[in-house]
Formats: C-alpha cells, structure tokens, sequence
C-alpha cells in the first residue's frame, strides 16, 4: 500500500475540492484513482489496455484494483438475472470439450435447440444419462421446395470439439447412404452406432457401423426412408454389436445435420 | 475476507473441480451463474446477440482460468463477474458506442430476485454497498451506478450530462472516496 492510498481516515469532502477538475484530487494517489477508474469500467480504451497491463505486472496496483472491484461489486446484486438461451450452454460445452468424454448438459430451462431435448427425452425416459457431445448448433433447415426433385443430403459428423469423424451423403433417389470415415477412431470391444434424429423423434438405430471402413454396412432403403434436410445424425459408442436397449446407452462422440447440396 | 457463505463455498469447489478438467462441475457452475453473468453483460451491450456471444467468451474464459482462481483473495461470483464486467466493456470499446440510457435508468432498483442460495452473501454485501451509496450525494451515486451498470467512459456520462468531463470525474471520485470512508466503518454484513 502506496502512504497516500490510505486516506479512511480523511474526510473526502475535506480532501477534495467541489466542482473541480483532476489537479484538486491532489491528495488521491494518480494508482489509486486509475485502480478507481478501471474498477468502475470508466476508462476509454487506450487507458483500459494500458491499465490492463499494468495490472498484470504491478502487484500493488492490482491489489488496489482488486479492492476496489470487491468493494464495487456487490451492486451487481441490483442488475436482474436474464436467463441466457439454452444453446449457449451447447456452445460453450463445445468449445471447451478436450476429449470425446460424454457430455452431461446442465437442464435448460427452455430448449431451443432440438436434439438437446431430444436426447434429454432420451434420458428421462430412463434408457440412457443424456450424453449430448455436439459440436455445432445448427440453425433449422430451410423448408423443402414442393414438387422439386429430392435432392441429395449430407452431414458432417464431427466430435464436440470439432473434429470431422465422419462424413455422410443420401440420395434419396437411390436410397443409400455413403459415409466417408474423416478420421481413424478405434474403440477395442465397443461398436459405434449410427443414429437418426428426426424432429421430435427419438433417435432411431441405422445399425452398427465400422468407422474405418462405414459403407462395410450396408443400411437399407427401408431404415433410410423419408430422411429430411434438417434431421440429425449421430454416432454413439456401444456394447461390442450395437445397443441392447434400442436407444443409445453410450457416449455420443459425433453428430451432424443433414442439408440438401 | 469475511468467510465464505455455503453458496460460494460451493461455488468455489465447482470451479477447483472445473480446474481439472470437470466439465460436469464447470455444467453445473455455469447453472448457478450464468442468469447473473448475462444480466451484467446485457446491462453493459444492451444488444442481446453480442451479449450472448461474450457470454460465451466469458465461460470458456472462465473455465480455462479456473485454477487461477484464488478464494482467498475474491468471492466467487466477483471473480466471475469480475470477469463478466471487463469483457463486456472490453467488447463496448471495440464498437465505439451504445444505444443511450438515461441516467435515471441506472439508479433503478432490482425488479426480480435471483434464484440461487449462492447470491445470498452478495445481497448483504450489496444492502451495506447501498447503505453507503444512499449517503452519497444523489448525483454522484448516480454517477457511480450509471458508469459501473452501463460501463460506459467518463467522457460519454459527461456528454450525456451536459457536464464538463473534470466536473463528472470529481463527482465519481469523491463519491467513491467517501463509500471507502464509510464502508469502513460500516460493520461487515455477516461478521455477526
């Protein structure tokens, strides 16, 4: 603590002059009214990033700040709390993910964001803790053109830090689906599942997969039928052959949303 | 410090268990946090767009830094919204300006409460802030509350006031030095 900065014990009316301007608050040291300053938020830019870098090299003046910031912050108890949107939560929960550990989202108040609702019915529902590992929140799909010819749809399925594992082409016309493996993956002893998400649908199976080599297995037209722009993909590891449950038990290490090229 | 209440005590421990790599903790911490943390930064942006975006900054700030987070030295929701408060100015002075509030707008009490048990401690805090704050000049608490709500600069206050910058400065430091003053003296809100 600088001699000056200690002045508790002087009447500020005494100390500093009325209606004056900076030379009159002579006796407020020039750290201890930039620690003021910038625990207010008052500085313009320069002086905030030039105060920025102080604080990082200067102890003392950041114990100052550090002052006044707890001194200051109990006001924040007068702003009123705004829950923020739930696929904030999806957003940060991507972004921070290291690993394809699963992913427990915290419950949302309102769930814009479909597949988290989706998979959270899964979980209530008592099949499988909500092992949501999504990388993107995907706006929803335009609506199809009527009386246009159905067009081919693909998805890339990728890990919640955003890594590609796999990519996906429909054609509707000829009812298959291609994957495309974007990264090697091995999961010794386990199966990876291939789901779909359509609207408010559980996810239904598309079967077991080999990552390494996906078009191994093959999905019928049957599985694939009615398959829309907009619907979710997604890849669960499971026991060795697949689900017993049919619904996915195991972390969901990558999904994508099918849009029309 | 005065010691820890439960709410920030758990608070606490979320983020030591966020520092090594729990995101299930950090999930949780960000349930109990981020209603207040978005109130602050919509305060601040007003645009609700670029305040969801630096909501999101700020968590990803947050949960990378949390093993820098000391409890000895902040409480937990001060170290967040600490956190919260300059990304939000930061991202005001990126842009140069802000859709205008009036003064009287700032000085406005808290029309809903927080939910949470963990912000408990903080409103005593803030009944003894607002102790000292009603014993300040009404002009310069305002002043204080209209820079620190909407983090704006002193020149822009100043401008809006129709005042000389040196004049709003002297109103917010005296303020401010006389809410040292008698906070001080103010006994602590929970030593009891």
């Amino acid at each position: 603590m600088t001699p000056s900065e200690d002045m508790s014990g002087m009447s500020a009316d005494e100390t500093l002059a009325p209606s004056s301007a900076d030379e009159a608050l002579a006796p407020l040291s020039a750290d201890e009214a930039l620690a003021m300053d910038f625990a207010l938020g008052a500085l313009d830019r320069a002086e905030r990033r030039a105060a920025d870098l102080r604080l990082r090299s200067d102890p003392a003046f950041r114990a100052m700040v550090d002052d006044w910031t707890a001194r200051l912050a109990p006001i924040d108890g007068e702003t009123a709390d705004v829950a923020p949107p739930a696929e904030i939560w999806a957003a940060i929960s991507a972004e921070i993910t290291p690993s394809l550990r699963p992913d427990p989202a915290p419950v949302a108040k309102q769930s814009l964001w479909q597949s988290l609702t989706l998979w959270r019915g899964v979980s209530f529902a008592g099949v499988a803790a909500a092992l949501v590992a999504v990388a993107q929140v995907n706006p929803p799909a335009p609506p199809p053109v009527p009386g246009a010819p159905p067009q081919l749809l693909v998805a890339a399925l990728a890990g919640a830090d955003g890594k590609p594992l796999l990519s996906a082409a429909y054609d509707p016309l000829r009812g298959a689906v291609v994957l495309t493996p974007a990264t090697q993956r091995q999961d010794e002893g386990k199966s990876a599942e291939l789901w779909v998400i359509e609207g408010k649908n559980p996810p239904r199976s598309l079967g077991v997969i080999d990552i390494k080599d996906p078009n191994k297995h093959v999905i019928t037209s049957d599985q694939l039928r009615g398959l829309e722009s907009g619907a979710t993909l997604a890849i669960s590891i499971e026991p060795y052959g697949g689900s017993p449950t049919g619904q996915p038990t195991g972390p969901v290490v990558a999904t994508g949303t099918l849009r029309a090229v | 410090m005065s010691p820890p209440s439960p709410g920030a005590a758990e608070l606490s421990a979320l983020l030591a268990r966020a520092a090594d790599g729990d995101r299930q903790a950090f999930g949780i911490f960000y349930q109990r946090t981020s209603a207040k943390l978005f109130g602050i930064i919509l305060r601040i942006l007003i645009e609700r767009t670029e305040a969801e975006d630096v909501l999101q900054e700020v968590y990803v700030t947050i949960w990378r830094k949390a093993a820098e987070f000391d409890p000895a030295r902040a409480s937990p929701v001060t170290w967040t919204a600490t956190i919260a408060r300059n990304r939000a100015i930061d991202r005001l002075r990126a842009r140069g300006s802000r859709p205008s509030a009036p003064l009287e707008e700032a000085a406005e009490v808290r029309d809903t409460s927080p939910g949470a048990d963990v912000l408990i401690d903080t409103d005593r805090e803030a009944a003894r802030l607002n102790a000292a704050l009603a014993h300040l000049e009404p002009r310069h608490a305002a002043a204080i509350r209209s820079c620190y709500f909407e983090g704006i600069t002193y020149e822009t206050l100043a401008a809006r006031e129709g005042v000389p910058v040196g004049t709003l400065k002297s109103w917010v430091r005296r303020g401010l030095m006389r809410l040292k003053t008698d906070l001080s003296a103010l006994p602590e809100g929970h030593s009891a």
